[in-house]
């Protein structure tokens, strides 16, 4: 429909043709009609924005023309002309919406500035003509019968009997001993003590598919819009999908007016029902949608044989007139419907834990909170979430054309932001490609972006999605809570900030005296250290510690010796730096600094009654070693323990006569290879991984412990996964570089992971997360 | 000039293409104006190796089926899979597990050393393919939706979502809520989740969306009480070649 045009309906030829011809000049879009007839049959073809009436006109009058284009198209704004003014004329077509009254003969150039205002302030505010009489605008507010009245179920009942005679019924009822909206062929098939339906009522206004054009394509080509009109009563609306039906209207109708939702929505009546057994799921009080005060016809609270009916629209109290006996609610009525509502306000048992108004600002705040990532793991991107939500309203338009290719329609269907493909484009890109956007776009819309752009918040807190998620990740409400919970705990780090005991001596050594060095390799020395207060370390397996040789630095060092051998601890030192050169000139008796343990250490408890192998290469045997030592110590809590062990050769193997002692110990499976023999080599000679495949291992209960330079790990793995040993079965310990120890300086960081803090011993299936560890 | 349509049919039970052309008889003749169908065996006893667009029905299981399938290909200008067994392998997968002797061994016992059989596999594992047409069996719209998307030069519209999207547009009561479990979340909607809305409950037949999360589907069918072995039976039915494959 143009903007500017305008229907002169006048039998008078003269006066009809040089409105129009004044008009036309003027660059409207200017139709005529001669009778009243004429006028009804052109505006049910097509809308106008301005009728011009002749109020006398032969047969109908003006005002019942008036009367029926109110009925079909109610924001068409009309102007009444007359030769024969009356008070009650225009206080009649007032009555019936014409908006100003001019009297013959009139100036045309004053008429063309009427209509031009007229147009002007109709698009100005497109939303008042366009808004469904059953949501009040302030000013229509004094027509509203909002009344409470008292209706007895079983007049109750005759209303929906009849309404079953007049209009399409939809209503609560069970199905598989749940609940749905469905078509209503009798009053008892309702079933309005329900909790929550599996679908919203909202499918009535806006279904899951519409045709919303109705085409023919080739060289005659042309497109209809299609709406549906069919007038229909929706029975058993709970307040909170009420409110979602509110939000629908401002997302429709208030900007660009939507034909398809505004047709449906104008020939629906809605009678609502207070929710007085709310489903668990549901947190419609937080979010302040229990109640409803608007957006009904009729709104029923059961209390008892009968319901209290507040009045909602004139459509309702039509409806009651002529269907229900009414009579006036007693003080004893009043009271049992507060004490219903009552009950029902305390049947709720999840809530909000902040105030609703802060939510949006919350959202803001926590666009990269971990949350997002987090929560979204498991998400099936299978929008059930957004397909049962009452106030989701995206969708999709495709086409579909009729077999003998002429014919077609183009049909809209719900989307929604959840789906892996709802924000790809044609050229391939997904501005949304992971789960953990679409997440948090979802909950964005719920708690911000709505509110922000329709004046309501995005969920009304009726529950479904969180009913009908498998993943159990879909409830706003949690959303809310689990970001609000991470402020708090964001805040709270502040506020503590005062009362933190320093950890004074975080960076400051213990001393430990140098009990024994004992030359390993050409390289290599072991060095037996005990604190000089005489304390244990208290170290774990697998756990490091930073030496320190005041004026030199300090370096972090696996500890070699298991934590069953108290009352000294052993480090092994490969010299290869200034700190490690300072390391090896230390003579017996000298004194070090000592910081740690560090680190999370192998999980012995996790490894007790499995088989362990152990793989070392080179100097990984260091870490490892206190491992060996901790099994051998507690035998019996482990299965078997297979060591392997390479070198590059002979002369770099270490701790030679434990190595001899493991070969010859029962209690130990034990082979070594060196990667170059030499004459006198008379052991296996070839990389690590050549001895795996001799072994037999039975892959359910074996953990492989690994530790090597990073080129072995790559080799190893290989070898581990043709034995079917799972991913969280093969660990390993990596080789970072450490200042602090106290996951601070930030060295040792791979990804978002700190070493020291949460190594340096990892599952190979961690590590997969990991992408710069191996 | 009408595009000339034939359908082939490998191992499968034919019944992918009985379904297709279940139309009415105007709806029939309105898409023989469109195609000429020059080679379907359920129907007409011409055959011709002059055509445009082929159908192929059924997945590929012995080694004398992929160059027929080669031919095919390189005569067709367009390749469209037919059914579950044809776009994912379907059920004829269900045998890979087993070594190929035992196979014959099962079905053919003593006539077994008359009969040879390779690992089932889908269609695109031989040759290229263009179209899809999913479902055990398919849905005659679907078809006729191909059909029409070549004609009109489209892509055809099908969803990447999972069955739970149309499940829920249905209106139906989850099977998850019915004590009972279901591949939907996982599976290829298209068509209207058609078992559960009929009061069963999705098996997988369409095969898996492009990304589905199976560790989360499998996570969810062991918290409704199926343990780890019953959980990959229920892939397998139809997705055995899919999962076998990861």
């Amino acid at each position: 429909m143009k903007g500017n045009s305008v229907l002169i309906v006048d039998d008078e030829a003269i006066v009809r043709d040089s409105i129009r011809d004044w008009l036309a000049d003027a660059g409207y879009d200017v139709s005529t009609a001669e009778t009243a007839e004429q006028a009804l049959d052109i505006v049910s073809r097509r809308d106008f924005s301005v009728m011009v009436l002749d109020v006398r006109l032969p047969g109908q009058t003006g005002l019942s023309v008036l009367k029926e284009v109110k009925a079909q198209r109610p924001w068409i704004k009309s102007i009444i002309i007359t030769a024969y003014p009356s008070e009650e004329t225009t206080a009649e077509a007032t009555r019936l919406g014409a908006i100003d009254y001019v009297v013959k003969p009139l100036a045309p150039d004053d008429l063309e500035k009427l209509i031009r205002e007229t147009i002007e302030s109709a698009g100005k505010e497109p939303t008042v003509v366009a808004r469904p009489a059953a949501q009040p605008r302030p000013s229509a507010r004094a027509v509203q019968v909002k009344k409470s009245v008292v209706v007895t179920k079983r007049s109750f009942k005759n209303v929906v009997e009849n309404l079953i005679t007049t209009m399409d019924v939809y209503g609560v009822k069970a199905k598989q001993g749940k609940y749905v909206f469905d078509r209503i062929n009798a009053p008892d098939e309702l079933a309005l003590d329900y909790d929550i339906t599996a679908m919203p009522p909202t499918v009535f206004l806006f279904p899951a598919r519409e045709t919303i054009l109705k085409f023919k394509f080739g060289e005659a080509g042309k497109a209809e819009p299609v709406v549906d009109t069919t007038p229909r009563v929706i029975i058993g609306v709970h307040p909170c999908d009420i409110h979602a039906i509110e939000l629908l209207d401002e997302a429709f109708i208030a900007i660009n007016p939507d034909p398809n939702y505004i047709a449906r929505r104008q020939n629906s009546l809605i009678i609502g029902v207070d929710d007085l057994n709310p489903s668990p799921k549901s947190f419609a009080p937080s979010m302040g949608t229990h109640v409803a005060e608007n957006g009904f016809d009729l709104m029923l609270t059961d209390i008892g044989n009968k319901y209290m009916v507040m009045i909602g629209s004139q459509k309702g109290a039509d409806l009651l007139v002529k269907y229900a006996q009414v009579t006036e609610p007693t003080a004893e009525d009043i009271a049992r419907q507060k004490t219903v509502h009552d009950e029902a306000h305390a049947k709720y048992k999840i809530h909000l834990d902040v105030p609703r108004e802060r939510v949006p600002r919350m959202l803001e705040d926590s666009y990269d909170d971990p949350y997002w990532q987090a929560r979204s793991n498991t998400c099936l991107s299978c929008g059930s979430c957004v397909m049962v939500c009452p106030t989701c309203f995206c969708f999709d338009v495709q086409d579909d054309v009729a077999l003998n290719m002429k014919d077609g329609q183009r049909m809209r269907q719900w989307d929604g932001c959840m789906l892996v493909d709802f924000a790809k484009v044609a050229t391939g890109e997904n501005f949304r490609h992971d789960k953990a956007s679409r997440f948090r776009h979802r909950i964005y819309r719920k708690g911000k972006y709505v509110l922000e752009r329709y004046g309501k918040m995005g969920c009304v807190g009726c529950g479904r999605c969180a009913t009908a998620c498998l993943a159990e990740i879909a409830s706003p409400l949690e959303a809310f809570n689990a970001i609000a919970e991470s402020m708090r705990a964001k805040q709270a780090a502040q506020r503590s900030l005062r009362e933190t005991r320093p950890e004074s001596e975080l960076y400051a050594p213990r001393f430990a005296r140098v009990m024994r060095v004992e030359q390993l390799s050409a390289k290599e020395k072991v060095f037996e250290f005990k604190f000089l207060d005489g304390k244990d370390l208290g170290h774990q397996p697998g756990q490091f510690v930073s030496v320190s040789i005041l004026g030199i630095g300090e370096s972090p060092f696996g500890v070699a010796t298991s934590p069953t051998r108290t009352g000294s601890f052993e480090v092994a030192v490969r010299n290869v730096g200034s700190v490690t050169n300072a390391v090896h000139n230390l003579q017996k008796n000298a004194v070090v600094g000592i910081r740690g343990p560090f680190g999370n250490g192998f999980n012995v408890k996790a490894m007790e009654g499995k088989d362990i192998l152990f793989i070392a290469g080179g100097i990984g045997l260091f870490p490892v070693r206190s491992l060996i030592q901790y099994v051998l110590d507690r035998r019996k809590q482990f299965g078997r323990a297979i060591v392997l062990f390479g070198a590059r050769s002979p002369a770099e193997r270490l701790f030679l006569n434990e190595l001899a002692a493991w070969k010859n110990n029962p209690d130990l499976e034990f082979a070594e290879t060196v990667d170059r023999g030499t004459p006198d080599w008379t052991g296996n000679v070839g990389v690590i991984t050549t001895l795996i495949p001799k072994l037999q291992i039975d892959p359910r209960k074996t953990v492989a412990v690994v530790v090597g330079p990073p080129i072995m790990y790559r080799f190893v793995i290989v070898e581990l996964k043709k034995k079917d040993l799972a991913d969280e079965n093969i660990i390993l310990s990596l080789e970072r570089r450490m200042k602090c120890g106290v996951g601070k300086c930030g060295h040792c960081q791979i990804n978002g992971v700190y070493v020291c803090q949460e190594g340096p011993v990892f599952s190979l299936a961690q590590l997969r997360t990991l992408r710069e560890a191996v | 000039m009408k595009p000339k349509v034939a359908f082939f049919d490998f191992t499968s039970c034919e019944g992918c293409q009985l379904d297709v052309l279940n139309l009415t008889g105007e709806e029939l003749l309105d898409l023989l104006d469109g195609i000429e169908i020059v080679n379907f065996r359920e129907a007409i006893s011409n055959r011709s190796d002059d055509y445009d667009i082929a159908f192929i029905e059924g997945s590929i299981s012995r080694e004398a089926e992929i160059p027929r399938l080669q031919k095919i290909r390189s005569q067709a200008k367009v390749l469209v899979s037919l059914g579950a067994c044809a776009c994912i392998g379907g059920v004829n997968c269900l045998k890979n597990h087993l070594h190929m002797e035992e196979a014959l061994k099962i079905v053919y016992g003593d006539a077994a050393k008359y009969y040879d059989t390779i690992p089932a596999r889908p269609i695109h594992a031989v040759v290229p393919v263009d179209f899809y047409v999913r479902g055990c069996p398919p849905q005659t719209a679907e078809f006729v939706n191909v059909v029409k998307a070549l004609l009109l030069g489209k892509k055809p519209d099908i969803p990447n979502f999972p069955v739970c999207t149309e499940c829920k547009m249905a209106g139906n009561i989850c099977v998850f809520e019915r004590g009972m479990t279901c591949v939907g979340p996982v599976t290829r909607a298209g068509c209207n989740a058609i078992c559960v809305t009929g009061g069963r409950r999705c098996w997988g037949c369409r095969g898996l969306v492009d990304e589905p999360n199976v560790d989360s589907e499998k996570e969810i069918l062991k918290k409704y009480g199926l343990t780890p072995e019953q959980v990959l039976e229920k892939f397998k039915i139809y997705n055995s070649y899919a999962e076998v494959k990861k």
